[in-house]
């Protein structure tokens, strides 16, 4: 075992957690290192939406500037579709395409990068293809710094901020994180295609730098999830994010369900003459707030994916913009403990104080019941074939027969799908509490 | 030639590295190549090539100067040979080769950046040892090595799967022992005098990981940039032969010119069916020895063997005394195709 180096902070992972909360540590003049387990920041991870980059305002302002972007996402639509239909809400906003911006898809090698070059231009120092294998604590029990697979060299400091991403080995070794429970998690998987920058523009309505994300509800063959579909500059994002414990029992291969999609009859238009570049997997911490870890421990603190910080709230999901969000407050939240000499669990409960204070819980904490409504049976089953024939219902023309009126043509859609009026009433009262 | 010798001078080893980007994107349809500097790192043989190059200074208690060309995202991976102990020199070659007055277009020219290697080691010394990756660090012909050897009148030993160092004799100073693949799963070993240039393949050993230590020191670290000269102005080195002067074993380059083998004229094909004339043309009618196998043979039967080909084809004149040629295959009918 090598001398161990002494920091003021030690963060593992520079994903934007761990860069946001380098940044913020070396901006307030702390040492600090970034440990990071891949080539370069940004190498290991997965990732297939939209960053949405306000909570980058008063941490690097005109951040749009600078930012590696893909697309300015300026349509936005969501889409609920059966085997052969679909039924699109589709917005589209000209202030989402200039700054400051709203969203935007990005690379996240390229994002993940330029934000850890934030921090090291910062005065953060980053370490690059090193594990951290453990903590390190003193005779209390007080975590004091990692352990790395470097020689097994020890890195020490009064405050390790663990941002090692989902299912954080860091955080369960600390007692914070509950033992993993399937049904907390997602699988995302997604294809990159190939598409030029031209086919891009003309299929779906925009030109230049302009964007689309288009979220999928009733894709997935039933198992409880959704997918989703992306424009990058000269490539597409498409996916689908399931249910892992559901995913499991249908005995469904992921690729399946993307198969599904991208041929069906409202996708594969976009797709058509693409190539296939890359495809991915991952794990998404969508529980919510009701299964975050414990994010403050006696030198320790947790953020990010690691602290199950993703918003998957039907019609918000995000995950990047939460991971910085929580990252930049450990960082602070870790400054304020140094200066005052006191980095127990209760030196760093402004932590959470923070968050609180701020979107990253209040948004969690609002929205705590959306994942168990958007992932329930009627949700993911049964509502999007019967809004698909409720549309087609009233937009269908039956002449001579005399139109059908709105009431009749709901009750029709709701009894094909089995779905009764009070159980959609309910359904509706349900949502407004979660989102409204 | 040099010898090392540690009473006098450190032994100086250095690996003259390739770095480059080995992910790049290629466009489908026009073949353009799109590097992003995020997928750059040492090949197999260049992560070879310095790990060779470690152990041999190791054993030889001498300095390693890591020596490599290539453009700003180069960098990175150049940091991480500093955190394994190495001193590093970075030649712009590239996209930025114009950061510097005396740039020059190196990409192509193995010569060329044969010299601009040998220029940037002049301050570090005369090198006892060259290691370079099988692919070396122009675009990967395996020529530079050779041409390196050249300029620092080296011997040269390429495309070597086993270098290890040999200590000193009694008369003799420390040498190379090295192994090179042959035909048939065969091995020669050879033992090469230094100073030397050898290439290595990218197997038998694995780069070392640097120190946790290393990597924070090279956080920091400056990567010294080297002019991409192509003029070698070598002086002396504490009593080493200075390699402009050490050219007896070199190759000498003497006049050159393009190779313009002389107009043949061929009788035009007697028919009037233009396939069979262009049948003819191409010599797709005419029957062809196939690959033949003669051995096993010993050496004089195998040259017999060759020169009796030559010979029966008319590319050597004299009695030839051929054994039984093989028995050429029927003429292809025309009327099969």
């Amino acid at each position: 075992m090598t001398e161990p180096s002494a920091f003021d902070a030690v963060v593992v992972g520079a994903g934007p957690a761990g860069s946001a909360a380098a940044l913020a540590l070396a901006r307030a003049g702390r040492s600090v290192v970034m440990v990071e387990r891949g080539p370069f920041a940004g190498s290991k991870n997965v990732y297939g939406g939209v960053v949405y980059g306000r909570v980058l305002d008063d941490i690097i302002p005109t951040w749009w500037n600078e930012v590696p972007v893909e697309r300015w996402v300026v349509r936005r639509s969501t889409m609920m579709m059966t085997e052969d239909q679909s039924l699109a809400i589709d917005y589209r906003s000209h202030a989402w395409g200039v700054a400051p911006y709203n969203g935007m898809t990005t690379v996240r090698s390229h994002f993940d990068s330029w934000l850890a070059g934030q921090a090291t231009e910062a005065g953060a120092q980053l370490v690059t293809s090193t594990v951290a294998t453990g903590l390190v604590r003193d005779s209390a029990g007080r975590v004091i710094g990692i352990r790395t697979d470097r020689d097994g060299a020890e890195l020490r400091a009064p405050v390790v901020i663990a941002c090692d991403g989902v299912n954080s080995l860091l955080a369960k070794e600390a007692g914070l994180l509950p033992r993993a429970e399937a049904s907390h998690y997602t699988l995302g998987v997604k294809e990159v295609l190939d598409l030029p920058a031209e086919a891009i523009n003309e299929r779906f309505g925009v030109r230049g730098h302009e964007g689309v994300d288009i979220e999928i509800l009733g894709c997935t063959r039933g198992i409880p999830g959704g997918g989703f579909l992306y424009t990058n500059a000269e490539t597409v994002s498409v996916g689908v994010v399931v249910s892992l414990p559901h995913l499991a029992e249908a005995k469904v291969r992921p690729e399946e369900l993307i198969a599904d999609l991208k041929a069906h009859p409202s996708i594969a238009p976009y797709l058509r003459g693409s190539h296939l570049r890359e495809y991915a997997a991952h794990l998404v911490p969508e529980g919510g707030y009701d299964t975050m870890p414990t994010l403050a421990a006696d030198g320790m603190m947790v953020a990010g994916d690691a602290a199950a910080m993703t918003l998957a709230a039907g019609l918000w999901l995000e995950g990047v913009n939460f991971a910085i969000g929580s990252g930049y407050a450990a960082g602070r939240a870790a400054d304020r403990a140094i200066a005052v000499g006191d980095c127990s669990a209760r030196g760093l409960a402004s932590y959470r104080a923070d968050l609180e204070n701020q979107f990253v819980l209040a948004d969690h904490k609002r929205l705590r019941k959306a994942p168990a409504l958007v992932l329930s049976e009627r949700v993911q089953q049964r509502y999007p074939g019967l809004l698909c024939d409720l549309a087609e219902g009233m937009f269908t023309v039956t002449n001579p027969t005399p139109k059908a009126g709105g009431l009749r043509v709901t009750r029709a859609a709701a009894a094909k799908h089995g779905v009764k009026l009070r159980e959609l009433a309910v359904d509706t009262i349900r949502g407004m509490r979660i989102f409204g | 030639m040099t010898t090392v010798d540690a009473t006098t001078r450190s032994p100086l080893v250095v690996a003259c590295l390739r770095i480059t980007d080995l992910h790049p994107e290629v466009d489908l349809l026009t073949g353009a190549v799109t590097r992003d500097g995020l997928g750059v790192g040492l090949s197999p043989a260049d992560a070879a090539a310095l790990e060779h190059a470690l152990r041999i200074a190791e054993a030889w208690t001498g300095r390693v100067v890591v020596v490599a060309a290539g453009p700003r995202y180069i960098v990175p991976v150049l940091r991480e040979v500093v955190a394994l102990g190495a001193a590093v020199v970075r030649i712009p070659y590239g996209d930025d080769a114009s950061d510097h007055g005396q740039a020059a277009e190196l990409a192509g020219d193995e010569h060329g950046l044969a010299r601009a290697v040998a220029a940037a080691l002049i301050p570090f010394g005369t090198p006892d040892l060259v290691v370079c990756g099988d692919h070396s660090v122009d675009r990967g012909t395996g020529a530079m090595p050779a041409f390196l050897a050249h300029e620092l009148g080296a011997a040269q030993a390429l495309g070597l799967v086993a270098l290890t160092a040999e200590r000193a004799g009694q008369t003799s100073g420390p040498t190379l022992i090295a192994e090179r693949r042959l035909d048939a799963g065969w091995r020669e070993r050879l033992r090469v005098p230094i100073p030397a240039v050898c290439s290595v393949e990218g197997a038998g050993v694995r780069l070392r990981r640097a120190p946790l230590s290393g990597a924070l020191a090279a956080g920091s670290a400056v990567i010294a940039s080297a002019p991409a000269t192509t003029t070698t102005t070598h002086g002396t080195d504490g009593g080493a032969d200075s390699w402009a002067d050490n050219q007896s074993g070199s190759v000498h380059i003497g006049a050159t010119r393009a190779f313009e083998p002389r107009t043949r004229v061929r009788p035009a094909p007697d028919s009037a069916d233009p396939r069979i004339r262009l049948l003819a043309l191409t010599g797709a009618l005419v029957a062809h020895d196939p690959p033949t196998v003669i051995g096993p043979v010993g050496a004089a039967e195998a040259a017999d063997a060759l020169i009796g080909f030559l010979v029966r084809h008319g590319y050597l004149d004299g009695p030839p005394t051929p054994p039984a040629p093989p028995t050429p295959p029927a003429p292809i009918d025309p009327g099969d195709r």
